[in-house]
């Protein structure tokens, strides 16, 4: 996609997307230049678009080989999409990130740089899926995420992963089973600064169980969000009303694993939680009550059910920060919606005099 | 509701409970026909039968059965013979060790619940399409009933008829005037049963459908939410505390509130207040408020032990000793009605927006159908409850300070110890020998059989029945016995399970909020002022009259009572957690015991095994 200057335009700041810029730079980085226009705190960031892909892709001399292992896969076969994921990510992996591409994300990478004060900013990396890909990325295994990365090389080896990870054999198996096996796939990469999570979780802007629009679902633990969003461990769990800010439901769990920056400065790594932490609920009623806040007004921004994955900073301050949203799909369970019936028919039926409800 | 296959007890057979020792004999204080008797043993042994705790806790006297028959003639009357409630006719009842168990009588043939769905829709449509000026109308007969009581006379036997009999014209004897007073005070409790029921189960119905309508939509809204959205800011039963909260501030700004303090009875206060010209007038003031708003009753009125604030001020008394400590100590006390009105809009429109157009049309009608029957749901139990049931007994009291001056009874309290048919005979042998000059026989006859019943009565009152008797049904269906006490399958079903005993007792959560303390169990409401702060209360069903000692208590429990209880909406009121419909709290929990209550999710844990 050539920009105003002719040129394929390869990265773009976060605050610089909106929703129509889906096709080119995946839904999660389209996502977040929305929170942004909508004054959610979200953490300074750039988006890779497709066309980067396409670049690494072409200028690596891969089109043919790709193609070549695809056309042979048929839904099903699971050996033959191993294969072809096998030899497609082989081939990828010791291709180097073009230098054209290189270059702007070195300049961008200084940004975020610059923003946060520091010369090696943990960055995370994350794959942004195109189209209809992007409702279903997580079961189709295309959802990699690389956590406080630091270093131009390695944000560029990351985001060489993340590309790769488009060919795994659950994302062709997926592909394959929507017939389009054969097309040339392509996504998008978000990097974003990283937050150094005290807690993190999950929040759903309705009860994803119970269908109930007019609740908040929250899922907390200490750390960093990989284990929420992993299940690695079980979560506090809170249901909280929009319309009230009344927390209605409040479990809270032993949390017994976190993940935090390793102390080598790069990468995430799964520690065990002290004793006298792992049962101490980890949100206050001030905690919920700014989640909430900033829950509803995502999903007045996007007009429909969110899926919200935030953090809340170590330190003193506990700032709030959204690392991504996404439109709720397939709630487990829908509520009971009786078809339309007037008020007296409905009381009709309670007394067993109507048609019965249903 | 009782008609699925017998299913092997859970619950004991009604023929199969033993009376407790000392009890014998305890049959002839009911009428023939509330017992279970062997000549039906094949129908009544293969129903469902819960005891009605919510309104009869404690063994009836046998005068207070009228207080059952009278009821539910008027209930099955409405249900049954004028809405034509599709699939359910009236409520059964029986009496076991003087405890109330109760069945609903379900419709069960399709032709005739379509043919029933006719007349209901009809009719119920009309009330509905009415409501606002039937209700009105209603009002205007309750009080003209509540009149009529009042003027009511039960004439003495005098010695000579005046002259006015020798030489007035329709001039009626003594004999006549007391057995026509006697007919006349039953037949004006059986209207106002008659009135009470007109609306009930419309009102119910209503308000039950925009809780169920909600509760589909919104699956995890809070009932204090729905509650919150119908609820009237003017509610009657709020009131006479409103009137409490004024007199209290009104005794801080005229300097009298040191007479206020805690310990003191009504009687050393008003003794205290009188010896002022400031306290004379604080007590002028009261004198006003008390008619109407001292008709409260202590407790729900079913039984004649429960007497109005006018009769036993302490409940009216606790509670402005109370409020005047609250005052001096610059809590606020009032009910911020504007902050509730605005509140309860907000709650409305967040909702109404959370759905879509179609639904959204739905839950605004429900909504305002509810506000509209909501008045009557409140202030039925103030006016017959309350107002008319505790001049009631009191004016059977009259007979019974009849009998007791003519020897009949020890004690005219007494009267509540014989059947309605009994006093009627007893009056009758009173007016016969009043007139014959003859020996009456009644001064030996009845005292030594009312002693002997209040010996059962205790006794019968150590005994704890069983939630439920018969067969377990494999669903609740009857919309009565759901709407009226949240009897349901699944609260059926934890009765059977608890039946084992157990240190969890579950129940409908019914306000939120997780609260552990002491346990105070309240069997009847003469044990109402045993009740210290910072206990909670266990009851078989808590009242609103009871309302005041609501800001001394921590937290409820209650054997009975469902949603749309009136103890759940004041509980929610006073925001205190409770648990109610638990089926057995008042049996499986001691006074003193530690217990937890956790009204968000419903449950009632045990924390040490035994009370003080």
């Amino acid at each position: 996609m050539p920009d105003t200057a002719g040129r394929a335009e390869y990265i773009r700041p976060l605050q610089r997307l909106t929703r129509d810029d889906e096709p080119r730079f995946g839904g999660k980085s389209a996502n977040l230049g929305e929170l942004l226009a909508a004054e959610i705190p979200v953490p300074p960031g750039f988006a890779i678009s497709t066309a980067a892909f396409r670049a690494f892709v072409r200028d690596a001399g891969l089109e043919g080989r790709i193609e070549g292992a695809l056309a042979r896969v048929t839904p099903g076969d699971l050996e033959a999409i191993a294969t072809a994921s096998h030899a497609i990510s082989e081939a990828m992996r010791f291709a180097p990130v073009p230098d054209v591409v290189r270059v702007e994300v070195e300049q961008h990478y200084a940004q975020i740089g610059k923003a946060a004060g520091l010369d090696s900013p943990p960055v995370a990396v994350r794959s942004s899926a195109v189209g209809e890909d992007s409702a279903e990325a997580t079961f189709a295994g295309q959802q990699e995420t690389y956590l406080w990365v630091r270093g131009v090389q390695h944000v560029c080896d990351a985001v060489r992963d993340c590309w790769v990870s488009l060919f795994s054999p659950p994302a062709i198996s997926y592909r394959a089973r929507l017939d389009r096996a054969e097309e040339p796939p392509a996504m998008g990469v978000t990097v974003q600064l990283m937050v150094d999570a005290e807690v993190s979780g999950v929040m759903f802007t309705c009860n994803p169980v119970s269908g109930d629009p007019s609740m908040v679902a929250i899922n907390a633990s200490w750390g960093l969000g990989l284990a929420v969003v992993g299940g690695e461990v079980t979560p506090d769990d809170y249901l909280v009303s929009k319309v009230t800010g009344e927390v209605v439901r409040e479990h809270v769990h032993s949390k017994d694993v976190e993940y935090v920056p390793d102390a080598t400065g790069a990468g995430a790594v799964r520690v065990e939680v002290p004793d006298e932490r792992r049962d101490v609920v980890c949100l206050d009623h001030t905690a919920l009550a700014r989640l909430i806040e900033v829950g509803k007004r995502i999903e007045r921004h996007f007009g429909g059910h969110q899926d919200v994955e935030w953090a809340m900073a170590r330190g003193g301050s506990g700032e709030l920060f959204v690392v991504q949203a996404r439109p709720v799909t397939g709630l487990a369970k829908k509520p009971e919606n009786p078809k339309p019936a007037s008020a007296m028919s409905l009381i009709m039926s309670t007394f067993g005099a109507g048609p019965p409800k249903g | 509701m009782a008609t699925t296959a017998p299913k092997a007890g859970a619950f004991p057979s009604p023929y199969e409970i033993d009376t407790p020792a000392g009890c014998e004999g305890w049959e002839e204080m009911y009428p023939y026909y509330a017992l279970f008797d062997e000549r039906r043993r094949e129908i009544d042994e293969n129903r469902f039968w819960f005891w009605n705790s919510m309104h009869f806790p404690m063994p009836m006297p046998a005068f207070d059965v009228i207080c059952i028959d009278s009821p539910y003639q008027a209930v099955g009357s409405w249900q049954n013979r004028v809405f034509a409630v599709p699939p359910a006719m009236g409520i059964d009842y029986r009496c076991v060790n003087g405890y109330i168990y109760i069945s609903g009588n379900p419709v069960t043939d399709p032709a005739k619940i379509a043919e029933r769905a006719e007349f209901f829709q009809k009719r119920a449509g009309y009330y509905f399409g009415n409501w606002s000026e039937l209700y009105g109308k209603w009002r205007a007969k309750m009080e003209a009933l509540i009149r009529e009581l009042g003027e009511l006379r039960v004439p003495d036997l005098p010695e000579y008829e005046p002259d006015e009999v020798a030489f007035g014209e329709d001039r009626n004897t003594a004999f006549y005037e007391v057995l026509d007073a006697y007919g006349r005070a039953l037949r004006l409790g059986d209207l106002m049963w008659q009135h009470h029921f007109e609306f009930l189960l419309l009102g119910y119905g209503a308000y039950g459908t925009f809780v169920e309508f909600c509760k589909g939509h919104l699956p995890d809204i809070p009932d204090q939410h729905i509650a919150q959205m119908v609820a009237g800011i003017d509610v009657l039963l709020f009131r006479p505390d409103a009137e409490l909260r004024r007199l209290a501030r009104l005794a801080i700004e005229t300097g009298v509130d040191p007479a206020f303090q805690q310990g003191r009875s009504p009687s050393e206060i008003d003794a205290e207040l009188a010896e002022t010209e400031a306290g004379k007038s604080w007590l002028e003031e009261l004198e006003k408020v008390k008619d109407p708003w001292f008709n409260m009753a202590t407790g729900d009125g079913l039984y004649h032990y429960y007497r109005s604030w006018l009769d036993d001020p302490s409940i009216p008394y606790a509670a402005l000793i109370g409020h005047i400590s609250a005052l001096n100590a610059g809590e606020r006390i009032d009910r911020p009605t504007e902050e509730i009105q605005r509140e309860r809009d907000r709650l409305a429109s967040e909702y109404g927006a959370l759905l879509d157009d179609e639904s959204r049309t739905s839950f605004n009608d429900l909504l305002n159908l509810s506000r509209t029957v909501f008045p009557y749901v409140e202030e039925h139990k103030f006016f017959c409850d309350y107002w008319f049931l505790t001049r009631w007994w009191n004016k059977i009291r009259e007979f019974g300070a009849l009998l007791e001056r003519n020897g009949f009874l020890e004690d005219g309290e007494d009267v509540f110890q014989l059947s309605r048919y009994e006093v009627a005979s007893s009056l009758d042998e009173l007016v016969l020998t009043w007139a014959t000059g003859g020996v009456a026989l009644g001064p030996k006859h009845w005292p030594p059989i009312v002693a002997r019943r209040k010996e059962i009565l205790e006794k019968l009152g150590e005994w704890t029945p069983p939630p439920a008797i018969g067969v377990t049904p494999e669903a609740v269906t009857d919309p009565m016995t759901i709407m009226l006490w949240g009897v349901t399958t699944e609260r059926v079903q934890e009765w059977a399970r608890q039946q084992d005993g157990g240190s969890v007792l579950n129940g409908a959560a019914a306000s939120p909020g997780v609260i552990e303390g002491p346990a105070r169990v309240v069997r009847s409401v003469d044990q109402i002022g045993d009740v210290r702060d910072g206990e909670i209360l266990v009851c078989g069903s808590t009242s609103p009259a009871w309302a005041p000692i609501f800001s001394k208590i921590k937290a409820t429990v209650t054997d009975v009572g469902g949603v749309m209880s009136h103890a759940a909406i004041v509980a929610r009121e006073y925001g205190l957690p409770a648990v109610v419909g638990t089926g057995r709290a008042t049996a499986a929990i001691r006074t003193g015991q530690t217990i937890r209550v956790d009204g968000t999710e419903g449950t009632v844990t045990l924390l040490s095994a035994q009370g003080a």
